[in-house]
């Protein structure tokens, strides 16, 4: 059986589809057969991100429907081999999405992939919590700021109630922390909240700190996920990231405010002229 | 009556059963209307939760000599401010009977009787919280939650996050910060109290009375476990040396 994981946030746009996008990939370049499903119904932007927005022809709701198949909806991925993509529909029908449907979808993913990453939407409301019903894993997208830090204590509650788990009365989804957005400078300056009180109020282990990064950006522009460039902090602190998720023990890395390089070498000059 | 009776009939599409749930008695203490509508309105500010939609006996004791009252007034009033009357007691005989034609019918429930009310006026005073079941949560209580405690305590051996809801009849424990409300004494238990190791709550109350966070004195974060109590119907937040 497939693990589930869901990448889930409560405040819109803290980087819950860049982290699906790069969880799945680095999943996938693992070696484990993965699937990323864009739970984003009306709003899909999960296919823009892996850049496959050209090949939609069939999406998730239509699994569902029972107009397509699996097989037909499913995107198989440029960059990684085992990957595969279920895109989200354009319909602005937000019932589409049913438990039945989603269960059944997940159900038959499940007995021939590894993993499901399961991007859910912003918010609180049906769509977040179909995302969430059947995970296995959290991964909760948390930007360094009082709101959003707020919406994910919220979205932790629900996971810990309104999930299958929580009503079976199994064991309780394992929650991952991860910090996206991260400026050693802005908190610094106090403008952020730093990982302590972060930490201090969630109480779940940190997964890792994605810095704030011009990557991103052109990643999403170019449709290849920001863990493929490797040269950048983000692409790397994603590629920590899965490193942690699968077990390995990494120290935290961009957390520490880079000294500029002028100052570096104004700081040399001075202690030469001693 | 029986504290539970059942009529039942084979062919019968219903059961009839008594059954008394802790009901709040509102003891008139003397016959105002004006007054009852602005304190009543002032408690619900307040608490705007207490007492949302929970049925109410008003007492007449103290206003039996008083001779006809104006029950279609009385009624409005509560039901205004979320309380439903659904009977009266100790009134005098005229009064009962007057009541019983507004829908207000006698009711001889409850355990105060003549002589013995308690101070805190609306309340039923009682000198131990009734700790039949405490209920005890170990997971965090996070932002949206609730818990509470029917008719005992709550401890909580996990942090309570802002925007979290802990409520109990009796005391309330917090071993981990208390971040978000903690309402304990609900029915009226004025004493009942919270305890918790790290108070950064953004409100506490007991009995109804409460503190929000700005009211409440800074406290030494270092200090060892904090109790907060009512006195002389003012809330004390203490650390247990
Ligand atoms: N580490 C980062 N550094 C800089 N920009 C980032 C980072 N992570 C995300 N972003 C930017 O933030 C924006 C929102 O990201 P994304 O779409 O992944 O968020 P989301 O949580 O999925 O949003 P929504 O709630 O709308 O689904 C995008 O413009 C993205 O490029
Ligand atoms: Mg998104």
């Amino acid at each position: 059986m497939a693990k589930i994981i869901v990448v889930t946030s409560g405040k819109g746009g803290v980087g819950k589809t860049t982290t699906s996008a790069s969880f799945a990939v680095g999943l996938a370049n693992r070696g484990y057969k993965t699937a990323v499903i864009d739970f984003d119904i009306g709003l899909r932007n999960l296919d823009l991100i892996m850049g496959c927005e050209r090949r939609v022809v069939y999406d998730f709701v239509n699994v569902i429907r029972g107009e397509a198949n699996l097989n037909q909806a499913l995107i198989r991925d440029k960059h990684a081999k085992e990957l595969f993509i279920l895109p989200a529909s354009q319909t602005r029908d937000k019932d589409a999405l049913t438990l039945e449907g989603v269960a059944k979808v997940l159900d038959e993913l499940g007995n021939t992939f590894d993993y499901i990453v399961c991007d859910s939407p912003a918010g609180i409301e049906r769509g977040a919590q179909l995302a969430m019903y059947f995970a296995d894993y959290a991964v909760v997208v948390t930007n360094p700021e009082v709101s959003s830090v707020r919406d994910s204590d919220r979205m932790l509650g629900l996971l810990s109630s309104k999930t299958k788990r929580a009503e079976e009365g199994r064991e309780p989804i394992t929650e991952h922390l991860l910090l996206t957005r991260y400026s050693p400078k802005r908190v610094t300056n106090g403008d952020m909240l730093s990982i302590n009180d972060v930490n201090e109020i969630l109480a779940i282990p940190l997964l890792g700190v994605i810095p704030e990064s011009q990557a991103v950006l052109r990643a999403s522009n170019s449709g290849e996920p920001v863990i493929l460039d490797q040269k950048s902090d983000a692409g790397q602190a994603y590629a920590d990231t899965i490193a942690r998720f699968l077990g390995e023990q990494l120290p935290h890395r961009f957390i520490e405010e880079k000294s500029h390089w002028l100052k570096r070498i104004f700081s040399l000059k001075e202690k030469e002229t001693v | 009556m029986t504290a539970s009776s059942l009529l039942m009939d084979k062919q019968a599409c219903f059961l009839l059963k008594t059954n008394f749930a802790p009901c709040t008695i509102l003891q008139l203490t003397r016959y105002d209307l004006t007054q009852l509508e602005s304190q009543l309105h002032a408690t619900i500010q307040r608490t705007p939760h207490f007492f949302m939609g929970s049925p109410v006996i008003i007492d007449l004791e103290k206003v039996r000599q008083l001779g006809p009252l104006n029950f279609t007034k009385m009624k409005d009033i509560l039901l205004a401010n979320q309380l439903v009357p659904i009977g009266v007691r100790n009134g005098s005989e005229e009064q009962q009977c007057d009541a019983a034609t507004y829908g207000l019918p006698t009711l001889t429930i409850g355990r105060l009787s003549h002589g013995e009310t308690g101070s805190h006026s609306s309340q039923k005073k009682e000198t131990h919280p009734r700790t039949h079941q405490t209920k005890l949560v170990s997971t965090p209580i996070r932002s949206g939650m609730q818990v509470y405690a029917k008719d005992g305590d709550l401890v909580v051996t996990a942090p309570v996050s802002v925007g979290a809801e802990l409520l109990a009849d009796g005391h309330i424990h917090v071993y981990g910060p208390l971040r978000g409300r903690a309402i304990a004494g609900v029915q009226g238990n004025t004493d009942a109290r919270i305890f918790c190791s790290l108070l950064e709550a953004e409100l506490v109350s007991i009995a109804g009375y409460y503190l929000t966070k700005e009211e409440m004195p800074l406290l030494d974060k270092t200090q060892s476990v904090i109790q907060i109590f009512l006195e002389k119907e003012k809330i004390k937040i203490e650390p247990i040396l």
